[in-house]
């Protein structure tokens, strides 16, 4: 690899690196990350996790944390921060990066330097990277499996298709999606060896040796072997496997309509091309997508394309196209989905920034649009910035979705305030009650706490020092005099949360902390 | 889950046990000869929960409760005192164009309706003009979404510092975070019937509303308040 595009996946590399880890604690913590936490949790306490075909995805994201975290000494799971979470998928958002090198002879020197820079400044990619969903390393896996394939396709050797295996395996093992990922893969696949068979066979690619059996027995022997280990949980859950199948019973369901997550088909390019509810900067990320588009139809032309291997890029501009319908044409959407598809586009534009810049005379034009397509850039990382810190869980974020108010924040303070002032201290006791158990993430806040209940409906003796209600149950617990509701708490947006708490317990509360000095 | 559940069977210091008992029975008479033993209580864990539903952004929100408010009884002949006076605020940066739209007429949900005083806790004054008997307050902060105002407190007093005679209508600063005393009125949700306080009459020519953020942001947000009443004798 050249050392110019060494360096700029440094720089990329570095970019990433920035907008991804800062400030990670800031955000509050969704429904569907506390979940994982939570479930990560009893793996890192009891050394079981059992696959769950019903619901929260594949095994990889919770062993990838639990590695993680015996590699760094983790504390206490009561003691974990949300940023321990979060550097697992950040790692795997900038391990994107690191894979570029395996696919840089397909996709140019330029192409690889520009799309490691789209790839570390994409709002999408970097609001996802620090989101402890499974989203993000499932494009992962899909890279590397593309790369091994990539890198077995050029040079024939076993190791590139062990490689792809193992990054079939990880996909499979990530997220029940994956199989839309190998669907778009297999049709972008044929379409393209009939393109070179029959619309372009002056340029089909020189013959290959033949595939060697060895060789691909060795690429499936790696996918099962992940498979295998993961589904069954490191050899403990021989039902995991046929879990892994199972599951698509309840997830056809979901997509056949019986889900809250039913969006029209622009659900993903509104979010990505042009998000401006107003109130706030419009978001669109629709510089990746010109150039992508630039890129793709080089990949057809064969021309300006410098070093990249058009065979890569239509195969890149027809799975991105496919899994891109694919999803838009499910009417299960939920926003991180968009991240597949987009990775690739991502690719397809270092490409096509590659082949623009090609294209122009005289030098003079060249290093001006150069300069603009930076400034592009430059805007991309401010749009991330922005998405990610200033409207992390705000509504105006294009990629915020179904999210956790900052005002739980508030709720668990003034718990961890109130077991302060109570004799049990954490022991004390709090009963939590939502319809449908729509009291996450509070079962990861409360995780110290040891006596706490979690209820759908209204227990018959609804009664403790301390209890968590659903707003809409409009109950009212205060009518006795023996407990005070002492705040409406906003889970998430229109949904409340009430503090009902002992009488005696709130005024030694109130007691225990004085009130600020009354303003002027 | 099992995580939860393991916690849960933790063996408890005896002493802190004691107070939850204690705290468990409603204060019901343990006698001193029954030896106490650790009370084991089930509780059900979490369950877990898929992605929740996503609320898509909108410029009205329907009322939580479909039912209208009952009404409220006052004397015949009271007017909205609230135009005439003369608004003052806590945050200097608010000019008089900005505070004039607190007494508009204009209640609506619109960005346009409403104007925003900075973070913490904040207040907007009435100089009513002169000494009025006041029998009901109506308070819009902003209902442009499903939202709960904090430390909402009616303040009515004779001078303009709230010194004299300060008499407090409403207060539902239940924690004192605010420092004005411990309120015992209930939050409640923003809808396009405004927060209707009955202020039985109470005298004052001052009338001061406080608010500290929403569960939706930390900004204080005032579309319109009316006041109901009549020269005091």
């Amino acid at each position: 690899m050249n050392r110019w595009v060494a360096l700029a996946l440094l720089a990329a590399l570095a970019l990433g690196a920035g907008l991804r880890l800062a400030r990670l604690e800031r955000r509050p913590l969704h429904n569907d990350e506390a979940v994982n936490a939570i479930k990560t949790g009893e793996l890192w306490n009891t050394g079981r996790y059992v696959y769950d075909p019903n619901e929260h995805h594949g095994p990889t994201l919770y062993y990838a944390t639990a590695a993680f975290n015996r590699l760094t000494r983790a504390p206490d799971f009561n003691d974990f921060s949300l940023a321990r979470f979060r550097v697992v998928t950040v790692l795997f958002g900038l391990g994107m990066i690191l894979l570029l090198p395996l696919i840089a002879d397909g996709l140019g020197r330029r192409g690889t330097a520009w799309a490691a820079l789209l790839t570390a400044l994409s709002p999408a990619m970097v609001y996802y990277s620090r989101y402890y969903i499974h989203e993000m390393l499932l494009v992962f896996a899909a890279l590397l499996a593309l790369g091994g394939a990539w890198r077995y396709w050029r040079d024939r050797k076993v190791g590139w298709a062990v490689v792809a295996g193992v990054g079939l395996g990880l996909m499979q093992a990530t997220k029940e999606t994956f199989v839309l990922s190998w669907a778009a893969a297999g049709f972008a696949l044929a379409l393209n060896l009939a393109w070179n068979r029959y619309v372009d066979a002056s340029a089909a690619p020189r013959r290959a040796p033949p595939l060697n059996r060895r060789h691909l027995a060795a690429g499936l022997g790696a996918w099962l072997v992940v498979v295998l280990v993961l589904f069954t949980s490191f050899f403990t859950n021989a039902a995991g496997p046929l879990d892994s199948i199972r599951t698509y019973f309840p997830w056809l369901q979901r997509v056949g309509g019986d889900s809250p997550h039913l969006h029209p088909w622009s659900f993903y390019f509104h979010r990505l091309l042009w998000f401006d509810p107003g109130k706030g900067p419009p978001f669109t990320e629709g510089l990746i997508l010109a150039l992508a588009l630039l890129g793709a139809y080089a990949g057809f032309d064969r021309k300006h394309l410098g070093r990249a291997d058009p065979n890569l890029v239509r195969f890149l501009a027809l799975y991105t196209v496919a899994l891109a319908a694919i999803y838009s044409l499910i009417a299960y959407k939920t926003p991180w989905c968009l991240l597949g598809f987009w990775h690739t586009a991502i690719l397809l534009a270092g490409v096509g920034a590659g082949v623009l810049l090609r294209k122009l005379h005289p030098r003079a034009l060249r290093l001006a649009v150069a300069a603009l397509l930076l400034a592009g850039a430059a805007h991309l990382g401010w749009q991330a910035w922005q998405a990610s810190v200033v409207y992390g869980a705000d509504r105006r974020n294009p990629y915020v979705y179904a999210h956790t108010s900052p005002d739980v924040q508030r709720l668990v303070q003034t718990i961890e305030k109130l077991a302060r002032s109570h004799p049990a201290g954490k022991q004390m006791l709090i009963k939590v009650v939502a319809p449908d158990s729509d009291y996450w993430p509070l079962p990861y806040h409360l995780r110290s706490f040891s006596h706490v209940g979690w209820w759908d409906t209204l227990p018959e003796d609804p009664y403790a020092p301390v209890m968590i209600l659903a707003a809409g149950l409009n109950a009212p617990l205060d009518e006795k005099k023996t407990h005070l509701m002492v705040g409406y708490f906003e889970l998430r947006p229109e949904v409340f949360l009430e503090l009902y708490v002992e009488l005696g317990l709130w005024k030694k509360y109130l007691a225990d902390n004085p009130p600020p000095p009354a303003p002027e | 889950m099992k995580l939860m559940q393991n916690s849960f069977r933790r063996p408890a210091p005896r002493a802190v046990l004691s107070v939850i008992l204690a705290t468990l029975v409603g204060g019901s008479a343990v006698r001193a000869a029954d030896q106490l033993v650790p009370l084991d209580i089930k509780l059900p864990s979490p369950a877990f929960k898929g992605t929740p539903k996503d609320i898509q952004l909108s410029s009205y929100v329907e009322p939580l409760s479909d039912k209208p408010r009952p009404p409220m009884m006052v004397p015949a002949g009271l007017k909205n005192v609230a135009p005439d006076a003369k608004i003052s605020s806590s945050d200097k940066n608010a000019t008089a164009d900005i505070l004039a739209k607190l007494v508009d007429g204009d209640k609506e949900a619109s960005d346009q309706s409403i104007f925003y005083l900075r973070k913490g806790t904040q207040w907007v004054q009435l100089d009513l003009g002169s000494p009025q008997e006041i029998f009901a307050v109506v308070i819009w902060h902003a209902h442009n979404a499903a939202k709960v105002y904090h430390d909402v407190i009616v303040q009515v007093a004779d001078d303009p510092d709230f010194i004299e005679n300060v008499k407090t209508v409403f207060n539902n600063d239940q924690d004192n975070t605010s420092g004005l005393g411990v309120g015992t009125d209930r939050e409640f949700f923003e809808t396009h019937e405004g927060k209707l306080i009955d202020t039985k009459g109470v005298k004052g020519r001052y009338i001061r509303f406080y608010s500290k953020g929403s569960t939706e942001s930390a900004l204080n947000e005032y579309t319109e308040v009316e006041v109901y009443g009549r020269p005091a004798k």
